[in-house]
């Protein structure tokens, strides 16, 4: 092998040292030594391999930021060199990826979709760093042995891609020893000729490979990658999010007292403070009542704000009482002139029809009119109508033709009429001008405490609405919501419905009934599936944690009790508060009369969460009682209350097919109609077949039908006269004792008496519910009048709405998943699988020429 | 003056046929004009060479493919990586039920529209820094050459021994190509280039050596240019994004078409693309307006407030040269005529 002189210089013969200044000041001549060439010689070099562990990743990533901001200190200055200006790239796409995800970050409302704006950023950078770690950097080793993304430091101390520019790679950093390891582990025969070479080229080869594979691999790789990160985070961080949502809910409640402070009205009760100040000791006007009205009601709804207004204008002294001075006769008489204004008067006329001031204030005077606490004002108004009368009558004896005569007659009329009825005329609002009502010192204080209650049960309001809101809102990514989610995702795979399934139905409601059916039938024909199902939804309920039982008013309830408890002590101190004030209508729009009403706000705090929970649970609720109803029908047991020896078979099968039918697919609406169903019109047949009473028979949890579907579609009506069908049907759904394996399947259960009492409320109020066109069709005769917003409630979402949404969501984040999974396995392999077609040589370089 | 170094090699030719050599467009390193018809074919010449050549010979494991070919390939994965990340949140949606299809595309549209404006926002932003600089200093930091690259012989009968790259003149900062700057010697305006950014930059007129004084200037604003470019066209991108992110768009998606056969939409379709380029301009500056949240309100004007402070600034910092030489009395230069002794 012919040495050459880098090589040579590596092994480090002697003819090579390092270049001394020094040595070199004697005689030295740079023409000579530039003409003879004999003195350029390459420099020792300081570079290094990078060697790093694991545990060497912090201080490197310490390292690299130092660098990155040394960087960009020197590109500030305009000194950065090429490789630092290198780093600026990165930094910039960082910089703008984090101005992204900001942006973003700020359009979305809920917490999930604002973490997952930068958890988007991070795994599009770590993929970008990932995948050729991860699909050709350690296949790379693993199969040949060569780190394709070896790092080195250079004489400067720039850390490199040892393999970056393949017309410089500074093989010196290998040693020899590290060479033919790497040789040995690619298999190259130990006595070939130029080992090194070929080993090196070898090297340079797969690398190159590798970079190239890189480049076209990445783009398809990188975005992928890190939407399948983001797909995988999605569910650890909603879990998070579930949980530090459930303890910021809860430390609101915990410490209720510290943080109603944060939510401070001291600019209201400034404004108000002022306003009481600058009005105190002086007559009261219409504008200063509305101020401290507008003042005190700011920021509370229309109900309480009302209220409020009703028991200030109580606490302030009444509006409705004046004082009367000489100030009145001035007003009055302005009020003549603009009155008559319109005839245009001459002076001279004016001043024989309009009374001067003098003349009003001395009638007053002479009748005793000029008076404080004035509440009548009909001597007054008779005193100036009939003051002005006499020079209207005077004027016109003196005057009998002139066209003004009545004209002026009118005019004095509309003087003491208001063109709207009830409304006050124009006299008795002038005379009304001085309200008698002083703001005295105790009000002010009153009103003063009055606000700091109201304000103390703003904060507290606001603490509980946003305890409300995080655990119970209807909207995306409340407590209550993921529950809602995560607990409804769980129940398909108990109902056991295949990929298959979800995929051929997933289009239509309808076709997800027909399947629910089926699985439903198959479910009840089978004790051990039954069992397990049961005992699967009894599990999955049993997280609920709104579903909690707490001795509430005097009894056992579910619900959320701790929200509960501060909503009653919090309306119930501030109504007592205000009532010390009388501010009576307050007290009473707040908690309710004697603080049991249903039209409170208090009420509504509690009815708000408390219907949002009966939706979910009922909903749920509703999938074991259709189970549970399923069950009794296959077993033909505890259904004879119904399905009795009166009923005729053929009734039966309709009655049960019905039942089946509602339970799947009802809405709120088709109780409310009492049902439409199309049956045989011949209830009671002359002669009757010895069956025909008989009970009805399961084969495998379906009904083996005898007469139902014996007849042709027109021989089939709906028999609106049959009151008894719906209330049979109401019964057989929600009435009688559950099946004994589903009672086993819940007995232990938290909700096992909530559900007993959900099914008596469902009979009670869906049953009871009037209608217009049917209306005996009820329950025992019973009507029990509810709001259509209880009966939905009640009812909650149907079970083939619910599975049909769920299915579509499952086949849409599966068949994303299916596409994007699949394409970034394959992609991962094809990319492993090409290392091994890498660093193949050429035959002649094998046999080392 | 120190005459430039020249490569004195140019007129060497390889290989073994001379007709094909002389096919070549360029037979040594030659300045380009920075035009938009020689842009558009050096982008052109380089996406189609990343694509098909240069991945050839890596994949091949060739012993010429080089630093530049590897960083011309880097156009791959961007342009890959935009369209699958389009594909990402669209190609799934057709198998969605309609209601979810249509939520789901709605914000796949902005998603795949968010990452075009990115590419356009971040490409088009540059000459926010590039055209101020070069219209204040006279230093043109993206003026193209074309580099002859000679190459080895692979095989036995290998002839394709040549290669055309496209670099800029100030692309190295440490190794910048100031040989192509100079003009021919015997017109006599060798230092021209260097003479215009002296005079534009306030260095004088009729300098001896101008090419001496300008050239720490010029690698000043090659330096700082960089900085400012690369941080801007970044902020400008995420600007793009966001933009495409706004209510507006969603109009546009309703009738967006690229069948340009059909005249009457495609025109349509264009007319409200710019219509809602300019609703949403004016929704991403003016924010949720009815929102209680004020970073909600005011997001959009901070995030297009950042991105002109940025290309303010950079462009600022670019023009604010502190390389220039020391004006020296006559008093303090040394008189050649004079010996000096030194210590």
């Amino acid at each position: 092998m012919k040495t050459n002189l880098i090589q040579s210089y590596i092994q480090g013969t002697p003819l090579i040292q390092q270049y001394n200044s020094r040595k070199a000041e004697d005689n030295f001549d740079v023409h000579k030594e530039l003409a003879t060439r004999t003195f350029i010689k390459p420099l020792p070099s300081n570079g290094h391999l990078v060697q790093n562990t694991i545990f060497d990743v912090p201080s490197e990533i310490y390292n690299d930021i130092k660098y990155n901001f040394k960087a960009l200190k020197h590109s500030i200055n305009g000194e950065a060199n090429d490789h630092e200006l290198g780093y600026l790239n990165d930094m910039g796409m960082k910089f703008g990826g984090l101005a992204i995800a900001s942006y973003l970050f700020a359009r979305k409302s809920t917490p999930l979709t604002k973490v997952m704006e930068f958890v988007g950023l991070g795994s599009f950078f770590a993929a970008m760093d990932i995948w050729p770690k991860l699909a050709l950097q350690l296949p790379a080793y693993l199969i040949h042995g060569v780190d394709v993304r070896q790092k080195y430091v250079d004489n400067y101390g720039r850390k490199k891609l040892f393999y970056q520019d393949h017309q410089f790679i500074p093989w010196n950093l290998y040693s020899d020893e590290e060479i033919n390891k790497i040789g040995d582990k690619m298999g190259v025969p130990k006595d070939m000729k130029n080992r090194r070479d070929f080993i090196q080229e070898k090297m340079r080869k797969i690398a190159l490979q590798n970079n190239t594979l890189w480049m076209l691999t990445s783009g398809f790789a990188t975005p992928i990658m890190s939407a399948l990160i983001c797909n995988a985070l999605e569910k650890p961080i909603t879990n998070y999010q579930r949980e530090k949502q459930i303890k910021k809910a809860d430390e609101l409640l915990k410490n209720f007292p510290q943080e109603i402070k944060k939510y401070s009205f001291d600019k209201n009760a400034e404004k108000l403070n002022l306003l009481l100040d600058n009005n105190v000791s002086k007559n009261l006007t219409p504008e200063t009542v509305n101020d401290i009205v507008k003042t005190m009601t700011e920021g509370l709804d229309a109900v309480t704000a009302c209220a409020v207004e009703k028991d200030i204008k109580n606490i302030l002294p009444s509006m409705e009482v004046f004082n009367v001075n000489s100030e009145a006769a001035v007003k009055i008489q302005n009020l003549f002139i603009k009155n008559f204004a319109p005839l245009n008067l001459s002076s001279e006329i004016s001043a024989r029809i309009i009374p001067d001031i003098n003349a009003i204030e001395n009638t007053f005077n002479e009748q005793g009119l000029l008076t404080d606490g004035v509440k009548d004002f009909s001597e007054h108004i008779k005193a100036v109508q009939s003051l002005l009368e006499r020079n209207i009558q005077k004027f016109t004896e003196e005057n009998p033709n002139n066209p003004l005569n009545n004209k002026l007659t009118l005019f004095r009329k509309k003087l003491i009429h208001s063109v709207i009825h009830g409304d006050d005329s124009a006299l008795k609002i002038t005379l009304k001008s001085k309200h008698s009502a002083v703001l005295s010192e105790d009000i002010k204080l009153k009103l003063k405490d009055t606000l700091k209650i109201i304000n103390d049960l703003k904060s507290k309001n606001i603490v509980l609405d946003q305890y409300a809101y995080i655990k119970y809102a209807q909207a995306p990514e409340t407590v209550l919501a993921d529950d809602w989610n995560s607990i409804s995702r769980n129940l398909l795979k108990p109902l056991g419905i295949t990929e298959k399934e979800i995929k051929d139905t997933r289009y239509d409601r309808k076709l997800v009934a027909k399947l629910l059916r089926d699985k439903f039938d198959a479910i009840v024909s089978s004790d051990s599936k039954y069992f397990e199902v049961i005992n699967s939804i009894q599990k999955e309920l049993s997280k609920l944690p709104q579903i909690r039982i707490f001795e509430g008013e005097g009894e056992q309830e579910i619900g959320d009790g701790a929200f509960k408890e501060k909503v009653v002590s919090t309306f119930k101190e501030a109504s007592e508060s205000l009532k010390k004030y009388g501010m009576n209508s307050t007290a009473e729009a707040l908690a309710g009369f004697d603080e049991q009403g249903t039209t409170s706000l208090k009420h509504i705090y509690l009815k708000f969460v408390d219907d949002r929970i009966l939706g979910v649970k009922s909903s749920f609720y509703r999938i074991l009682n259709t189970l549970d109803v399923y069950r009794r029908i296959a077993k033909v047991e505890n259904v004879d209350f119904v399905l009795n020896s009166t009923m005729p078979r053929e009734v039966k099968e309709e009655l049960v097919e019905l039942c089946k039918n509602l339970l799947i697919s009802a809405h709120a609406s088709d109780y409310a109609t009492k049902f439409y169903s199309r049956r045989n019109v011949e209830l009671n047949p002359q002669n009757k077949a010895p069956d025909f009473y008989s009970q009805i028979e399961t084969h495998e949890g379906k009904v083996v039908n005898r007469y139902l579907g014996t007849h042709k579609p027109e021989e089939l009506a709906e028999l609106s006269n049959d009151r008894k069908f719906f209330e049979a049907a109401m019964k057989l759904m929600y009435d009688g004792e559950l099946h004994p394996d589903t009672m086993n399947g819940i007995k232990d259960s938290v909700f096992k008496q909530d559900f007993l009492n959900y099914r008596k409320e469902v009979l009670k109020y869906l049953g009871g519910d009037k209608y217009f066109a049917k209306p005996n069709h009820l329950v025992n005769g019973e009507v029990h009048p509810s709001s259509s917003l209880l009966r939905m409630l009640l009812l909650g979402s149907a079970p083939d709405e619910m599975i049909s949404k769920l299915c579509r969501q499952r086949y849409n984040s599966t068949k994303w998943l299916k596409i994007f999974g699949t394409l970034g396995a394959s992609l991962l392999g094809v990319t492993v699988l090409a290392q091994f077609f890498t660093g193949r040589m050429p035959k002649s370089s094998k046999e080392g020429r | 003056m120190i005459s430039p170094i020249k490569n004195n090699f140019n007129s060497i030719r390889f290989g073994q046929n001379d007709d094909r050599e002389k096919a070549l467009p360029y037979d040594k390193d030659t300045l380009l004009k920075n035009n938009l018809s020689t842009r558009s074919r050096i982008t052109i010449d380089k996406v189609t060479k990343a694509f098909t050549v240069y991945p050839a010979k890596g994949l091949k494991g060739s012993i010429n493919s080089n630093f530049y070919e590897f960083l011309t390939m880097g156009t791959v994965p961007y342009l890959i990586g935009s369209a699958t990340l389009m594909a990402v949140f669209n190609s799934a949606n057709k198998y969605f039920a309609p209601f979810e299809r249509a939520k789901a595309s709605a914000l796949g549209n902005k998603m795949a529209l968010g990452v075009l404006f990115y590419g356009l926002f971040k490409s088009i932003s540059k000459s926010f820094t590039n055209i101020p600089v070069r219209l204040i200093t006279g230093v043109d930091t993206q003026l193209p050459y074309a580099k002859v690259n000679y190459q080895l012989q692979e095989t036995p009968e290998g002839s394709d021994l040549t290669s055309i790259e496209y670099h800029k003149v100030g692309e190295s900062v440490d190794f910048t190509r100031w040989d192509l700057l100079y003009k021919d010697p015997k017109t006599g305006k060798q230092n021209e280039v260097f003479d215009k950014i002296a005079k534009k930059n306030g260095l004088g007129e009729n300098l001896n050596d101008s090419d001496q004084e300008v050239k720490p200037i010029y690698k000043e604003i090659l330096v700082k240019s960089n900085l400012a470019r690369t941080f801007s066209s970044y902020m400008w991108a995420a600007t793009g994004v966001a933009l495409a992110f706004q209510k507006s768009w969603e109009n546009f998606f309703r009738v967006a078409t690229l069948k340009f056969w059909k005249p009457k939409d495609f025109v349509h379709s264009l007319k409200v693309f710019k219509d809602s380029f300019v609703e949403s301009a004016k929704e991403l500056y003016n924010g949720r307006e009815h929102s209680f949240s004020k970073i909600e309100r005011y997001s959009g004007k901070a995030l297009l407030g950042l991105a002109s402070l940025i290309t303010l600034l950079g462009i600022i910092n670019t023009l604010h040269i502190t390389k220039k030489p020391s004006k020296i009395s006559a008093k303090d230069v040394m008189d050649k005529n004079k010996e000096s002794v030194v210590n």
